[in-house]
């Protein structure tokens, strides 16, 4: 659906270029509700912008669907966007002159979608859907704040475009409207429309079906991310940078026991299989799953390889590996992380014995 | 430099439109004004200079021929200075090259370097005409192109012609200065006289009085005196006429004129001033922020109050650095024209010290008034809403928890719509947005709505009252409906013209008519006006008379005339009905005056009685020396046709034949300097549009401006580039048109207003005001156009917009 | 927290409340808080938790509904008893306010920037502000583009030269309001040494921040939410 391919974002002014995004490469597909979660200066605002045509990238491409975003002039840009996605802004921004009602029709005229007497109807129907119904006829400086929203979303979905994009919608609602909000783009989502929304509200991310993490205008890696959850962002990207994917054909090793073991594996696909020689007796103990990593017990207490790893015999494997150096450092200044791996590998250690 | 007044300096500089925007709508005002003012004061004061320097006569009489020892009587009168004697007569003249003859009248004077009243000012070549000499009046220059050293053909009374040479051009800024619809003059010696068979005797006398030059009571008593002992002398004084010494006799008028501009003036700045305003409130408004910082930083309300006014102050400073020497060059230049025009000369380029100290004034009080309450009311803006921006912007800032009440206008709005939807009439969303955003800044709406529609109501008036003075001067024509006036030496029988004129093919109907010249006396039998009883048959064909009160002459009535209105000057309260003293023929009469009508009213006033009476007064029964034809075809070029065949005509026949005039050539001249006038008019209802549409600009670029994130919105949800724009140049056609339905009601009574002054200072009289929808139709289709490009810069700029730029995130 | 009489800024009671259409809106519900000379002290909370509500009743930006708001810097003043234009003055020289958007005037040089509250507050003569403005940027460590644009620096130096500005007539008592929120995190370290080290230097900072996360570098914290302190 959505596919962001090197793009990179520069902005200039006479102290110098800033880079703001730095090389971004993205896949999202039809269906998904995606969170992009990242600090203020992180670069995910601008990012949300490069999939909405309103900021052209500086580099690198984006496609929406089949549609080459920035091929279009900028007029061209706008009429697309109103007929192919819907945008709900933290500031909810409904033009303040419209009622409720006119404000959503609007962007069927811009476009030219549904017939003139349909208008009012589906616009009607939109309000009804967000709960506004009754509220039809205001302006929205005569709304509150969380109706001035939801109104909006009924705008963005004016056009039924099959993409909404989301930029700190609940940024300004009080929790329960949020709530509201959050629940309606998971109905959306499973509508099979997809969306994008932009938060810093960690806890929004649990109701999504993916999340991405934007730290200093670069992608965090997602395997890594959900490993290791209470990493600070930057500490993600760090490891993100040092990690080096792999791939093992099925049934391959990956690693033999007494082996010396200096990086730890997260598996990004496929399955791995851990198995510990017991009496001459390899028996397989687990099989590990994606976001699930091997290499820590050896990380932390050192020495070599306490099992053997191969990658499941019916697929093959995707794997992460981090070297222990690095995520050592980010362990240090990570207590949270810390302990719980120390508790991961206290429970496999028992486990194994 | 401190930093806050490097804040204004940059205020000043960084937005140079807005900069050049405020800074050209003070100098349109100033600018305005101090051409008018300055032109006032400069001709006001070298119109009547000019008028004393060229020793004006206070004594003009006209009257039957007489000779130098007459005149040295005259001389000798009591409390005459000096008296000249002067024959003026009627000529055609042509250059040697060219067939078109113009009409012009000859002054022949004894001695000119004895003269000492009514003084030639050289312009070219000699300064005075020897014998078989000419010397021309400048004027004569707009009749046909002689140079000094060329001939002139003049045609005589017996149709034969002489060449005689133009030795020099001067300008005569005394001699019909009362009349500049008067023929220009050509001056020769009485020694040239026998050449154009001219008898050498004096029919004028100009004199000076010895004592109150300026006292118009005098020169009165003096010239009545003077007359009463030349008819006892036996000579016949047919006009008498006073003038001051300091006085241009055309100097009301002129000033009347530019009063009228001088209001327009004020009223140019009035609007600039509104103009000002908003720009103001706008600017304020957009720094909002920058105030708010300033107070957090512990800046007070009268330091910032003091800062913007210096920034004003510095707008004013800028105007003037334009306005003043434009201003000063304009009115030098409206000077130079209008004193062209009347035939007098300027005292030379100057600086008018009192426009001057106006421009100044204006430049500088003004935008501090119209700057005023916006400052004050931004410099006491609290710190919170500066800064969250909820004072400034409309809804875009931040939100503030819960929500406000709608308006009553915003309520009101939104149920018409309603209302039109439920009966199935469909206003498009990009439409209602226009509509809306018309009304959203209410205080700028009005003071743009004001000057727009000020500036249409001036448009529309002046057509109205252009077609009001045309349909004056068209009354006036319906006096004029002969097509060719032809005057003899000599009368001649009715019948007998009226059969050689029908000879000549296009003829339709000659009549004879009878004149009669007499003065109409104050109660203590001092002159109060000159007279010319007009007298056709009854039952003319060539008088479509109008009364507006009375009646009009008819058969039968005797010392009866109809009188033009002119009379109520002197006697305000004449009715139909009244008698009139008069002095006619050496004789005192008693007329009685049954109907006024309008007319122009110069050099005296018209009458009409009947032929039957006042050719037997004359001695004239059933003979005329002025006839007057009816053509097949009424169009100028015909008239002009016809009246020199008519001419040819009877001068092959022997008939000692003066002149043939065109009938319309007499309102030629007339609707020219009306039309002068009119243009002048045109010039400043142009400026005040061009400050309506200056305003209008402002408040478009404003609005567009202020909505800058909206449009990022509009974009965001699906609004390309032409409905950006359209958006933008709908919301300036919709208060251009409402300028227009309220400029429609204004023009009315300006129409009125201005037509009253104009024709009270053109034609002495009040006039019926005529409505043309001509105005109405160019100032609708101006109106269109001018908001339409003064939309068509903010829109683009609004379209170029990015949303990235518009929404700038947080 | 209780209330000692001896501390710089000391709030009691405070209560805010905005009339809207939907009803009363309770902003700030009874706050009681002390702040003492030397302390970094933070006010954690939400989007709409009311912080910024709580900064400009200290900062006497906005009027409160009830309570009363004490600062004894010099001399002691209840901020909302001072009338508008006292107050412009009185703040001008005993607060320095720093916003998460800068708020630098765009047409003035950082210089000037900070030259202007000692223009507008007339504590210091020229010669004397202009030393003192090149000393603040010393401070914050950007003598470099003294004579630059806001528009020609990075949003972390554009909250330095605000910094210095806040200083410019060196108040006892520093107010910011997310000075970090739209900086990057490196960035915003930054800031937040030159924070510590105005500290040590003995000024008092007022700090509003959503970032939980900074929390441990504050002397002392609290959080609000809906209007109330929670701990």
């Amino acid at each position: 659906m959505i596919a962001i391919q090197q793009v990179v974002k520069t902005f200039k002014n006479a102290a110098g270029e800033f880079t703001v995004l730095k090389g971004v490469d993205l896949t999202i597909e039809k269906g998904q509700f995606v969170a992009i979660i990242g600090k203020s200066g992180s670069g995910k605002s601008t990012l949300l912008n490069m999939m909405t045509g309103i900021d052209r990238p500086t580099a690198g491409k984006v496609f929406i669907g089949a549609t080459d975003l920035y091929a279009m002039s900028e007029s061209k840009r706008s009429l697309w966007r109103g007929k192919n996605m819907g945008i709900v802004f933290q500031f909810f921004q409904l033009l303040p002159m419209l009622t409720l009602l006119e404000n959503v029709m609007l962007p069927m005229d811009y476009v030219g979608m549904y017939d003139v007497d349909e208008r009012p109807r589906r616009a009607l129907e939109l309000l009804t859907l967000v709960g506004l119904e009754k509220q039809a006829g205001k302006l929205p400086l005569a709304v509150s704040t969380g109706q001035q929203q939801l109104a909006a979303l009924a705008r963005a979905l004016a056009n039924d475009p099959p993409l909404l994009v989301a930029d700190e919608p609940t940024g300004n609602l009080d929790t329960r409207t949020a709530d509201i909000v959050i629940e309606l783009f998971q109905h959306f989502a499973e509508q099979g429309k997809t969306v994008v929304m932009v938060t810093h509200d960690p806890s929004l991310t649990e109701r999504t079906s993916r999340t991405i993490i934007i730290s200093d205008g670069e992608v965090v890696n997602e395997t890594l991310a959900q490993a290791f959850p209470l990493l600070s962002h930057r500490q993600m990207l760090a490891l993100t940078k040092q990690s080096v994917r792999q791939t093992v054909a099925p049934g391959k090793v990956v690693l033999s026991r007494d082996q010396h073991v200096d990086q730890l594996y997260i598996v990004v696909s496929g399955q791995a299989e851990v198995s510990i020689e017991r009496k001459k007796h390899a028996s397989a103990v687990a099989r590990l799953a994606a976001g699930e990593f091997f290499g820590e017990v050896e990380l932390l207490r050192g020495g070599k390889a306490v099992a053997t790893v191969c990658a499941a015999p019916d697929a093959s494997l995707e794997l992460l590996a981090i070297p222990h150096e690095a995520l050592l450092a980010a362990l240090k200044d990570s207590p949270l992380t810390e302990a719980a791996l120390t508790r991961i590998v206290q429970h496999r250690v028992g486990d194994g014995k | 430099m401190k930093p806050r007044w490097r804040k204004v300096l940059s205020d000043l500089w960084d937005n140079k439109t807005r900069t050049l925007l405020v800074v050209f709508s003070i100098a349109v005002g100033v600018f305005s004004i101090g051409v008018i003012s300055g032109a006032y004061v400069i001709i006001k004061n070298d119109m009547s200079a000019s008028y004393a320097a060229n020793h004006p006569a206070n004594i003009e009489l006209r009257m039957e021929d007489f000779d130098r020892d007459f005149l040295t009587s005259v001389q000798n009168a009591p409390d005459i200075e000096s008296a000249v004697g002067r024959r003026i007569f009627a000529i055609r003249a042509r250059p040697v090259n060219s067939t078109q003859w113009a009409a012009l009248d000859i002054v022949a004077v004894d001695d000119f370097k004895k003269n000492d009243i009514n003084l030639l000012t050289p312009i070219s070549g000699a300064p005075l005409p020897g014998k078989r000499e000419v010397v021309v009046e400048k004027k004569v220059l707009k009749e046909f192109q002689v140079a000094v050293g060329e001939d002139l053909v003049f045609e005589l009374s017996d149709g034969s012609t002489q060449t005689l040479k133009v030795v020099g051009i001067v300008q005569d800024p005394t001699t019909g200065a009362d009349d500049f619809l008067a023929p220009p003059f050509v001056y020769v010696t009485m020694s040239t006289l026998p050449t154009l068979r001219q008898p050498d005797a004096f029919n004028r006398v100009y004199a000076t009085v010895d004592s109150g030059k300026n006292d118009e009571a005098h020169i009165r008593n003096v010239s009545a005196d003077l007359v009463s002992r030349i008819e006892k002398n036996g000579k016949d004084v047919s006009r008498s006429r006073i003038a001051l010494t300091n006085e241009h006799p055309l100097a009301s008028t002129v000033n009347a004129i530019l009063g009228i501009l001088m209001a327009l003036g004020i009223l140019i700045v009035f609007l600039s001033s509104s103009l000002i305003a908003n720009t103001l409130a706008a600017l304020l408004n957009q720094h909002l922020r920058h105030i708010g910082v300033m107070k957090l930083i512990g800046g007070r309300a009268n330091q910032i109050f003091g800062m913007y006014l210096v920034l004003i102050l510095a707008f004013g400073l800028l105007a003037l650095l334009i306005a003043v020497p434009a201003g000063g060059q304009g009115a030098y230049g409206l000077a130079l024209f209008i004193a062209d025009k009347l035939g007098f000369s300027l005292l030379g380029y100057r600086i008018v010290p009192m426009a001057f100290i106006i421009q100044i004034a204006i430049g500088v009080l003004v935008p501090l008034l119209a700057g005023f309450a916006p400052v004050i009311e931004g410099s006491r803006i609290t710190v919170l809403s500066a800064i969250s921006g909820e004072a400034g912007r409309e809804t875009a800032g931040k939100p503030t928890p819960g929500a406000k009440r709608e308006s009553r206008w915003e309520h009101f709005q939104v149920r018409a719509a309603q209302a039109l939807l439920r009966r199935g009439i469909h206003l498009p969303r990009p439409l209602l947005i226009s509509l809306r955003n018309t009304f959203r800044r209410r205080n700028r709406l009005i003071l743009t709505l004001f000057t727009l529609t000020m500036g249409g109501a001036i448009f529309i008036a002046v057509f109205n009252v252009r077609t009001t003075l045309f349909d004056y001067m068209d009354n006036v024509g319906h006096y004029f409906v002969a097509d060719v006036t032809l005057d003899f030496e000599k009368p001649y029988r009715l019948s007998e013209i009226e059969n050689v004129a029908r000879q000549v093919p296009g003829v339709v109907d000659v009549e004879g008519w009878a004149f009669a010249t007499a003065e109409v006396l104050f109660p203590d039998g001092s002159v109060a006006e000159n007279l010319t009883v007009l007298a056709p048959p009854a039952g003319s064909k060539m008088v479509d008379a109008q009364p507006v009160a009375g009646r009009w002459v008819q058969a039968g009535d005797t010392k009866q005339i109809a009188l033009t209105e002119g009379i109520l000057r002197s006697f305000p309260n004449l009715k139909p009905g009244d008698l009139l003293t008069v002095k006619t023929n050496g004789r005192t009469d008693h007329w009685q005056v049954v109907g006024f009508f309008k007319f122009i009213d110069r050099e005296g006033l018209i009458a009409y009685g009947t032929y039957d009476y006042f050719s037997r007064e004359a001695n004239l029964a059933n003979r005329s020396v002025s006839f007057r034809v009816v053509t097949d075809t009424h169009d100028q070029p015909y008239q002009r046709a016809l009246s020199e065949a008519l001419d040819q005509h009877f001068r092959a026949s022997s008939y000692k034949l003066r002149q043939a005039r065109p009938g319309l050539s007499a309102l030629d001249n007339a609707t020219e300097s009306l039309d002068i006038l009119v243009i002048f008019l045109l010039i400043m209802a142009v400026l005040t549009a061009v400050v309506g549409a200056m305003g209008l600009t402002g408040t478009m670029s404003m609005n567009v401006l202020e909505r800058t994130r909206e449009i990022g919105i509009m974009r965001a949800i699906g609004a390309g580039d032409g409905e950006i724009i359209r958006m933008v140049i709908v919301e300036g056609m919709v208060i251009g048109s409402l300028s227009w339905l309220l400029g429609l009601a204004l023009s009315v009574p300006f129409t009125y207003l201005l037509s009253t002054i104009v024709s009270l200072a053109v034609f002495e009289t009040p006039i019926t005001v005529v409505f043309t929808p001509l105005g109405y139709f160019i100032w609708l289709g101006l109106v269109v156009v001018l908001s339409a490009l003064a939309s068509v810069v903010p829109a683009r700029n609004a379209a170029r917009l990015t949303i990235r730029e518009v929404l700038a995130y947080e | 927290m209780s209330a000692t009489s001896s501390a710089l800024i000391e709030l009691l009671d405070v209560s805010k409340i905005y009339a809207t259409e939907a009803g009363e809106f309770p902003a700030l519900r009874g706050i009681n808080l002390a702040i003492n000379a030397g302390e970094f002290f933070g006010i954690v909370g939400k989007s709409g938790a009311g912080k910024s509500t709580l900064l400009n009743m200290i900062t006497g930006v906005d009027h409160l509904t009830s309570g009363e708001v004490l600062i004894r810097a010099g001399r002691d003043v209840s901020v909302h008893h001072l009338s508008e234009n006292d107050l412009a003055l009185w703040r001008g020289r005993t607060m320095g306010v720093i916003y998460q958007s800068f708020q630098l005037l765009p047409m003035l040089t950082l210089l000037e920037n900070i030259l202007l509250p000692m223009d507008l507050c007339g504590l210091y003569r020229p010669r004397e502000s202009r030393r003192r403005a090149m000393e603040l940027l010393e401070l914050v460590e950007i003598p470099e583009h003294a004579n630059k644009l806001p528009a020609y620096i990075s949003g972390g130096q554009q909250q330095r030269v605000a910094i210095a500005r806040a200083l410019a007539n060196d108040p006892p008592i520093l107010v910011a309001d997310e000075p970090t929120g739209s900086l990057d995190s490196v960035t915003a370290d930054h800031i937040f040494d030159v924070f510590e080290k105005l500290v040590t230097r003995g000024k008092t900072i007022v700090m509003v921040t959503h970032d939980t996360g900074l929390m441990p570098r504050f002397n002392r914290h609290l959080v609000l939410s809906e209007g109330e302190i929670i701990s």
